[in-house]
């Protein structure tokens, strides 16, 4: 089971439609350095939201994701820049190090949301809710409030410090020199897409996938079935934190700077991106390649209205209203779902 | 029919009823006359069709042909607030109150006191309180719903009849979960409501409380209505003949026969609070042990508890000899024992995914390596045991949710034949299965027994157990009250140890 027939191909004709209208009435949209632009936009998205169609794919959700953002980039951004670690290493080692770090954090909040709904039980959308307003504290408390990054120019460990910061802009803001694109391909857009298409695998492909999808469609069957409910959505959660860390070490790479407000809202767009993508909020259903096309969706309007000179406001109402447009496909793909198994049934 | 004569109408008449389900007749030309001021029983086997005719007087369920006849008139509910506004309250078993709200709060939901939208709550109260007096309630009217005794809670929906001006009332084995005090009480409770013009449909089990509190009686079997009279018509012997000769007899699959050998399963003395005591069965390889019983005797508990499915209180399992103690479905079927369970739509399968995903689901580490999944593998494995329960159509890919009933419940049996089980425990597995796939089901678990398997099988279908079964364990109540070996056992034989003699809860 993947996604409906019309969710399947529904979103991504959107999307080519979306294209060629803005490509037809807005000059320089088609233009490659807007197209790779648009791409290193959205990868960010892109990324936390292929985590959160894991767990929305087992009918749970995870609001976390955006404080996981603040938090794992504060603390990837904090080794990367901490005197005891680069009096110890290199800057490269450095911002390995930092990379891991923040994947571990966001892993970390992942299991602790994970153990939570799984072993006691308490829905997912209160559990993730806390742990959003935690993260985003602890976050806060780490840094002070403000945000870690370019060192005084008075520090002993100036240099290093910068050179621990190019390290890791090399992956968040670095580009690929490809044949045909004068500014070359975004190193966060190659991330995204290697992901998406890892995560297309393990879902399709592995046991575990097919148990996620079980989970989200019959939960009790599921148990019956011999299914380790509970290792299933810690294992979803995990995965959903350990994608919102990866993309706040690209951030900090990107801006060579982590902020304890990273990441503020960053959940909402993530959701919407997954649901825009066919992921159903009902469980059971959705994609990894939902997840990039929903968030291409997105990326794609904002930058058109951008570009138009819309007022961003008006972006936000333009996006609500495909959100909510997503939804109303959402249920009525499952009441059309419903009429048809009632049709089919006794054959 | 035996209608005293009077010169008003009866106050409910229902003449040749029919309704259809996908696959079965759930009333076929049901005609029932409900008499002001009498009380009326409604008794039946589990499926005979009582809980249907009481969806349709409360205009839950539209009859497929045949009129409902209010004082005479012909009437139609579309929903169950006409029957509520025309003076017809159905209780059932699971009461519908709020329990967070108060008891005078739920009497008065949906026609609360008032005016411009704004609740009268000191009025309410006051009516709700005298309603609740009338009856006889002992307990604050403001306390919780969900606070009260299911006995007080009947109160509450009696009560909240009356403040509608109900003319009929209807209640589903209203007795099920009272004490005997409490029962008693509730009679009492019933005989005022006669004595006030009232007339009470009663849907009772228990044999001795029709006999105590039933004017007239009518039997359902198999959707027909095959007596209906006044009590005093009827003797017990009788009532529990019409209540279990049918005309439909499946055939005996292979000779019932006493198995030998060491028990594959074996249960002493298991117990779960508030669900079942002190069950003791044992099955063997290739027997079929029958689990017959009413609904609510806790035979589908005891089958999730050796599945894994729910905790055990008391007691101890024994697996080919060695102690067994699931505390997960997973570590059941680790061992072998797999639980087919009633309701497949929402236990036994995931209506959106393939066949070939449902089949596999049990077994997925057999057709993987390091958790990918091999498809090959898999689609072949899915194709053979789909083949070898004969699904029509043979389509692994076809999603599971637009299979008929008898075809899901093959996925299911395909799946644990997947996951090599070696005991299998049936809950109902023909329910909902039209009467050809019932057979096939039936040839499947004979075969599965005489291919060595250890079969339990719970049904509420007691030709379906005497067809099936080797021998025939009967629960009474959260208790076994007998075992019969199949070979002499009889419907009225199953039927007498599986309803309760005495009101002795």
């Amino acid at each position: 089971m993947t996604a409906p027939r019309a969710a399947r191909f529904g979103v991504p004709l959107a999307l080519a439609g979306l294209v060629v209208v803005a490509g037809v009435l807005i000059p320089g949209f088609m233009s490659r350095a807007n197209l790779t632009t648009i791409l290193l936009h959205v990868s960010i998205n892109g990324i936390i939201a292929l985590g959160c169609t894991f767990v929305i794919i087992t009918a749970g959700i995870d609001l976390s994701v955006g404080s996981v953002v603040g938090l794992a980039g504060v603390l990837a951004a904090a080794t990367l820049t901490s005197g005891e670690v680069l009096r110890l290493v290199g800057p490269g080692l450095a911002a390995v190090l930092a990379g891991l770090v923040g994947i571990g954090a966001g892993a970390a909040v992942g299991v602790l949301n994970g153990s939570v709904v799984a072993r006691l039980g308490v829905a997912p959308f209160i559990v993730t809710l806390a742990t959003m307003t935690a993260a985003r504290g602890a976050a806060r408390l780490v840094t002070g409030g403000v945000p870690i990054g370019f060192p005084d120019p008075g520090d002993p460990l100036y240099a290093r410090k910068i050179a621990a910061l190019d390290a890791l802009h090399t992956v968040g803001g670095g580009r690929i020199p490809v044949i045909g694109l004068p500014s070359g391909f975004p190193v966060p857009a190659l991330v995204m897409l290697a992901l998406v298409a890892a995560g297309a695998f393990v879902l399709v492909r592995t046991r575990f996938g097919r148990h996620v999808y079980a989970v989200g469609g019959n939960e009790e069957a599921s148990r019956l079935s011999g299914v380790a409910v509970g290792r299933i959505k810690l294992g979803t959660y995990a995965i959903s934190g350990a994608c919102a860390g990866l993309a706040a070490v690209l951030l900090v790479g990107q801006l060579r700077s982590g902020g304890p407000d990273a990441g503020m809202l960053y959940e909402l767009n993530a959701i919407a991106a997954a649901v825009i993508g066919g992921t159903s909020l009902f469980g059971g259903v959705g994609t990894a390649w939902g997840a990039l096309t929903g968030a291409l969706l997105i990326g794609v309007l904002n930058n058109g209205l951008d570009l138009l000179g819309v007022q961003s406001f008006w972006q936000e109402i333009a996006k609500g209203v495909i959100i909510l447009l997503a939804v109303l496909f959402d249920v009525w793909m499952k009441r059309a779902d419903a009429r048809r198994r009632a049709r089919a049934v006794r054959i | 029919m035996a209608t005293p004569s009077s010169p008003a109408p009866p106050l409910l008449a229902l003449s040749a009823v029919t309704k259809r389900f996908p696959g079965v007749v759930a009333l076929d030309a049901v005609d029932l006359t409900v008499l002001a001021g009498r009380v009326h029983a409604l008794v039946g086997e589990n499926g005979a069709g009582k809980s249907t005719l009481l969806k349709i007087v409360a205009g839950a369920e539209r009859p497929d042909a045949g009129t409902v006849a209010l004082d005479g008139t012909t009437v139609s509910f579309a929903a169950p607030r006409e029957a509520l506004s025309a003076g017809i309250t159905v209780m059932y078993q699971e009461l519908s109150l709020v329990p967070q709200l108060g008891a005078d709060a739920n009497i008065f939901l949906g026609m609360e006191p008032g005016r411009h939208g704004l609740l009268d709550r000191r009025r309410a109260a006051a009516s709700a309180r005298e309603a609740l007096r009338a009856l006889g309630a002992q307990f604050d009217p403001s306390t919780p719903a969900g606070e009260l005794s299911v006995a007080e809670q009947q109160l509450v929906e009696l009560a909240r009849a009356l403040a509608r001006d109900a003319r009929l009332i209807a209640l589903d084995e209203p007795t099920a979960a009272l004490s005997h005090v409490e029962a008693s009480r509730l009679f009492e409770q019933i005989r005022g409501l006669c004595a006030r013009g009232i007339a009470v449909v009663f849907v009772s089990h228990r044999l001795e409380e029709v006999r105590r509190i039933a004017d007239e009686i009518t039997v359902l079997r198999d959707g027909r209505r095959v007596f209906s009279g006044a009590a005093a018509e009827i003797d017990d012997a009788g009532l529990i003949r019409q209540m279990v000769g049918r005309d439909v007899e499946y055939a005996r699959l292979g000779a019932a026969r006493p198995v030998a050998g060491d028990p594959a399963l074996e249960v002493r003395a298991l117990g779960r609070r508030g669900r079942f005591s002190d069950v003791s069965l044992s099955v063997r390889r290739g027997e079929i042990v029958g689990l017959a019983g009413l609904v609510g005797a806790g035979r589908t508990d005891v089958a999730r508890c050796i599945a894994g499915a729910d905790p055990v209180h008391a007691g101890t399992m024994s697996l080919h000899g060695a102690p067994y103690r699931p505390a997960t479905p997973r570590e059941a079927i680790a061992r072998g024992v797999v639980y087919l369970p009633e309701d497949r739509k929402t236990q036994g399968l995931v209506l959106g995914m393939s066949v070939r995903e449902n089949v596999t689901l049990a077994s997925l580490a057999a057709f993987s390596r390091r958790g990918v999944i091999r498809p090959r593998a898999e689609r072949e494995a899915a194709s053979r045991q789909t083949r070898a329960v004969e699904l029509r159509p043979p389509e692994i890919e076809r999603e599971a949710g637009t299979l008929s009933g008898g075809n899901q419940q093959k996925v299911v049996l395909a799946k644990w034949l997947l996951a090599d089980a070696d005991v299998l425990i049936f809950d109902e597995p023909t329910r909902g299965v039209d009467v050809a796939a019932k057979s096939e089901l039936h040839q499947l678990i004979r075969g599965l027994a005489d291919a060595g398997k250890a079969v339990l099988v719970i049904s509420s279908e007691l030709p379906e157990v005497l067809a099936l079964a080797d021998r025939i364990v009967v629960m009474r109540e959260g208790t076994v009250a007998g075992e019969l070996a199949a070979a002499g056992a009889t419907a009225e034989g199953i039927l007498a140890l599986a309803l309760p003699a005495s009101h002795a809860a």
